[in-house]
């Protein structure tokens, strides 16, 4: 067990080193990106800016408390494109090219390989400027959350990993079957986007929609609600169990994926 | 080492005719046929052979690679290399063999080629000092050392085809499998890569798969051959010997040191090429001895060489018969 | 030498001549196209869902009471607009022509006779039936939410909102060409693109109607072109501005696109002697 560990610690940080010298390389358009993910943040909150502006409260949520979501959403956001959808790009690449098959042909894990493939570590501006949204909020909500509410907050959180994980391995399996779709994490993005505000602000089927098919709910209200102290353990749980049920079928379509994929031909 | 059985591999493939008003209806409706990539396949390789794989393009020779390697699952029939069933894809598996593709590399774009073995390494968990030795060795043997700091894409084709062979092999695998290796090589590299390959094979008794489309590859490098068109299996065995089963001639180039007499040649044998200086004449192998002497005789020869007909011109002979035989097969 | 004496003119004509005999062509390879990708096609437009998102802030926010002029039936009419604007104007040009230049292939569309802007206009304008047809049953929505507002019965209005919206996509369409000519000069033209994309989000009344913004921004985003490749449009489609001032806006939406032509013409000649020079 330990001689697996060890061997997948080091497979991943030659893997991390790949990306870091990439990154190096092309370190100018690498840079220009953080800088507008960072100019994207901002255009973000301006829409709820403008809200707050004229009215208290938005179904129930307070300025500073959306602003704890959509903070937490921005964080995700910046875990997404610097750790997950370099790799996603690059398989699809991968699979259109017939490369893949040079990692099949490997003699580890084909999903850690391909989930380790590429990071972004210029997204490292996004990622603090969204901390920084979300303590800001906290501290305008004069609210240090008690360690129990931190820890559920960031146990949801991770969950909240792990679901973006998963929905992407689902992606994956797919353009294994439809080789052209290469914006096909464009679309991810978009969905992903509807986790942007609160999810109260969806009603009746959509809400629905956005619990329990796309998990948006899990993602970024609900950690938000832990860290103010608003969710009940019972939800927490569900929450908790619910991702991880959702990894385990994420992990077995990708199995069965792996096993019809057919390979660029020669 | 390479046990294949009845193997078939089946694909469903979505054919749509051109044409606009064909496209709108193929969204509502598909029509699917099954195309056979391999169709009944048997043979058996033992350790420390080399085998080419030929056929015309399409023929199912890389199928049957990918199929050895573990990318893809067959249809139908039995497959082991190395004891191994090759889908399972084993971690022992994976080890044991290696795939090289001349139209694809594994090589990565934008890094140097150390980058690529150093990943490799740590791929297959090769203890420092061994991976050292052997890629310190194989660098070598390739003659890429100053290359190694130059990223791929500044590389030519030959330098990347090399550095690709180098990442290959540094886990030192027991079955190679060389799916067109030499594509789009000067005539030079290819020789230097067919040098290697053989005395690869002679060094460490590795099992050699190779498909090209030079037949001077398959010459050079593998005594037996295995011949796939449209999926069948139509040969298996010495090259030489399907050479002389399907053109038994030789050809004879003589050289004049003065215009010879008309006629004169055409009652030597069958005159194939023939310029004012030399010509060159197919000839049954049995009567090649008669032939030389009666050319000595009475032709003004400065020069005389004999040699078997182009492979090249013995394979589309081959094939094209085969196809006018709808696919029967020939006896081996 | 009949031929060499030839008036430019004349020239010019056989030029157009040239042109109206190839463009049909062009456009039925544009839809084959289109159809061969249809599965990239609903892919995009799965992801044109920040209107909807927009659009359900938005009405539960006019749960209490409505924002300015903005109820909640306001609101959706004006997020369905949107949408709708967006998915007939929508382009992609731009990434087709960084892709072209830095691969260098532009050079296979310069050897043929037809000015490369008319292949690249008849392939995106291709795409614009597909998108209808994807649409009516958005419209159809829209009528139901907000039907007295829709100028369906008023031809001069419904003229208004036509011109509006193919000046919409002329004018992204021009911009795009513009933004995508840079490859040839920097690296990095999509960043430049996606900074446009930026200030188009707040500037034209994407995320947020330009009415509800602050005072300064809505004057700001009157006198550039943000607005009117999507705001102006949905705003003329429901029937938020009177007829004289939609007209007015009108001029100034077609003014943007003549400046954006003259540019587009001005710069492609440099940006072609630069890769003919440079290469990707």
């Amino acid at each position: 067990m330990k001689q697996i560990f060890r061997r997948y610690a080091r497979l991943f940080s030659v893997q991390l080193r790949t990306s870091f010298t990439l990154a190096v390389q092309y370190r100018f358009d690498f840079f220009i990106e953080g800088l507008l993910a960072l100019l994207w943040l901002g255009i973000t909150l301006v829409p709820l800016m403008v809200v707050f502006a004229r009215r208290a409260t938005v179904a129930g949520w307070s300025y500073p408390e959306a602003l704890v979501v959509v903070g937490l959403f921005s964080v995700l956001k910046a875990v997404l494109d610097g750790a997950i959808t370099p790799s996603l790009n690059h398989v699809v690449d991968g699979i259109r090219k017939g490369t893949l098959d040079f990692i099949l042909l490997k003699p580890a894990d084909a999903q850690f390989l391909v989930s380790t493939a590429r990071f972004d570590p210029w997204r490292i501006l996004d990622l603090f400027g969204s901390i920084a949204i979300v303590l800001y909020a906290l501290r305008r909500l004069h609210h240090v959350p008690s360690v129990w509410e931190a820890l559920t907050g960031c146990a949801l959180f991770s969950v909240a990993i792990l679901l973006i994980y998963s929905l992407w391995i689902l992606v994956v399996s797919l353009s294994f079957r439809v080789v052209k779709v290469d914006n096909l994490s464009y679309l991810f993005m978009s969905i992903f986007d509807a986790g942007r505000w609160p999810i109260h602000v969806f009603k009746g089927a959509l809400r629905v929609l956005f619990t329990v098919v796309f998990p948006l709910a899990l993602m970024t209200t609900y950690p938000a609600q832990a860290l103010l102290g608003h969710l009940s353990l019972a939800h927490a749980l569900l929450a908790g169990a619910g991702g991880l049920l959702f990894a385990g079928c994420a992990r077995w379509i990708w199995q069965r994926s792996l096993h019809a994929y057919t390979s660029a031909s020669s | 080492m390479i046990d294949v059985s009845s193997l078939s591999k089946i694909y469903r493939v979505h054919r749509r005719p051109p044409g606009v008003w064909a496209a709108m209806r193929s969204l509502v409706h598909r029509n699917y046929e099954n195309v056979h990539a391999l169709a009944d396949v048997s043979f058996h390789i033992q350790p420390g052979e080399r085998v080419g794989f030929l056929g015309p393009n399409g023929a199912g020779k890389t199928t049957a690679l990918k199929i050895l390697s573990g990318l893809l699952y067959p249809t139908s029939g039995k497959v082991t290399v190395g004891g191994f069933v090759p889908h399972e894809r084993r971690v022992e598996f994976l080890r044991t063999i290696t795939l090289v593709m001349g139209q694809k590399q594994q090589l990565m774009w934008d890094l140097p080629p150390s980058e690529t073995f150093a990943m490799n390494r740590a791929l297959f968990d090769l203890p420092k000092r061994e991976a050292d030795a052997v890629q310190n060795e194989l660098v070598e043997l390739l003659q890429v050392g100053p290359l190694l700091g130059k990223p791929c894409r500044q590389l030519s084709l030959g330098e990347r085809m090399k550095c690709e062979l180098v990442a290959a092999l540094l886990h030192r695998p027991k079955v190679l499998f060389l799916d067109e290796p030499t594509i789009g090589l000067d005539v030079s590299m290819q020789a230097q890569l067919r040098d290697f390959i053989r005395r690869h094979n002679e060094a460490t008794g590795a099992t050699i798969l190779l498909t090209s489309h030079y037949m001077a590859d398959v010459a050079a490098l593998c005594p037996r051959v295995v011949v796939i068109d449209k999926g069948h299996l139509i040969y298996d065995g010495d090259l030489k010997t399907l050479a002389r089963r399907i053109r038994p001639e030789k050809r004879i180039t003589l050289h004049f040191a003065s215009v010879p007499a008309p006629g004169s040649l055409d009652r030597l044998g069958n005159c194939v090429a023939r310029s004012d200086s030399q010509a060159t004449l197919s000839v049954p192998a049995a009567q090649v001895t008669d032939a030389v002497r009666a050319a000595l005789e009475q032709l003004p020869i400065s020069d005389i060489s004999v040699e078997d007909p182009p492979l090249e011109e013995i394979m589309r002979e081959f094939l094209g018969g085969e196809r006018e035989n709808n696919g029967g097969k020939t006896p081996t | 030498m009949k031929r060499m004496q030839q008036s430019s003119a004349s020239r010019a004509l056989s030029g157009v001549r040239r042109l109206l005999r190839a463009y049909p062509s062009l456009l039925r390879v544009g839809l084959a196209d289109m159809l061969a990708y249809r599965a990239e096609f609903l892919v995009w437009i799965l992801s044109m869902n920040m209107p909807l998102v927009m659009m359900a802030l938005w009405t539960a926010v006019a749960a209490d009471g409505p924002m300015g002029r903005f109820g909640q039936r306001e609101f959706v009419a004006y997020y369905l607009g949107m949408l709708i604007v967006r998915i007939l104007t929508g382009s992609w040009l731009v990434w087709e022509l960084t892709m072209e230049i830095r691969r260098g292939t532009l050079a296979i569309r310069l050897l043929r006779p037809i000015h490369p802007l008319w292949a690249f206009s008849a392939m995106q304008l291709a795409a614009v039936p597909m998108r209808a047809l994807v649409i009516s049953p958005l419209i159809v929505v829209l009528y139901w939410i907000a039907g007295a507002r829709l100028p369906m019965h008023d031809p001069e209005r419904l003229a208004i909102v036509f011109a509006s919206i193919a000046g919409a996509w002329l004018l992204l369409f021009l911009v795009m060409a513009i933004v995508g000519m840079l490859a040839a000069y920097i690296e990095s033209a999509l960043s430049v693109f996606d900074l446009w994309l930026g200030a188009q989000a707040i500037l034209s009344g994407f995320l947020v109607p330009l009415e509800l913004m602050p005072a300064w921004v809505a004057r700001l985003a009157r006198v550039l072109p943000f607005r009117y490749i999507l705001g102006f449009p949905v705003e003329t489609l429901i029937g938020l501005e009177s007829e004289t001032v939609a007209l007015r806006e009108l001029g100034i939406q077609w003014l943007f696109v003549a400046t954006a032509l003259a540019m587009t013409l001005l710069l492609w000649r440099k940006a072609l002697r630069r890769f003919a020079a440079f290469g990707g």
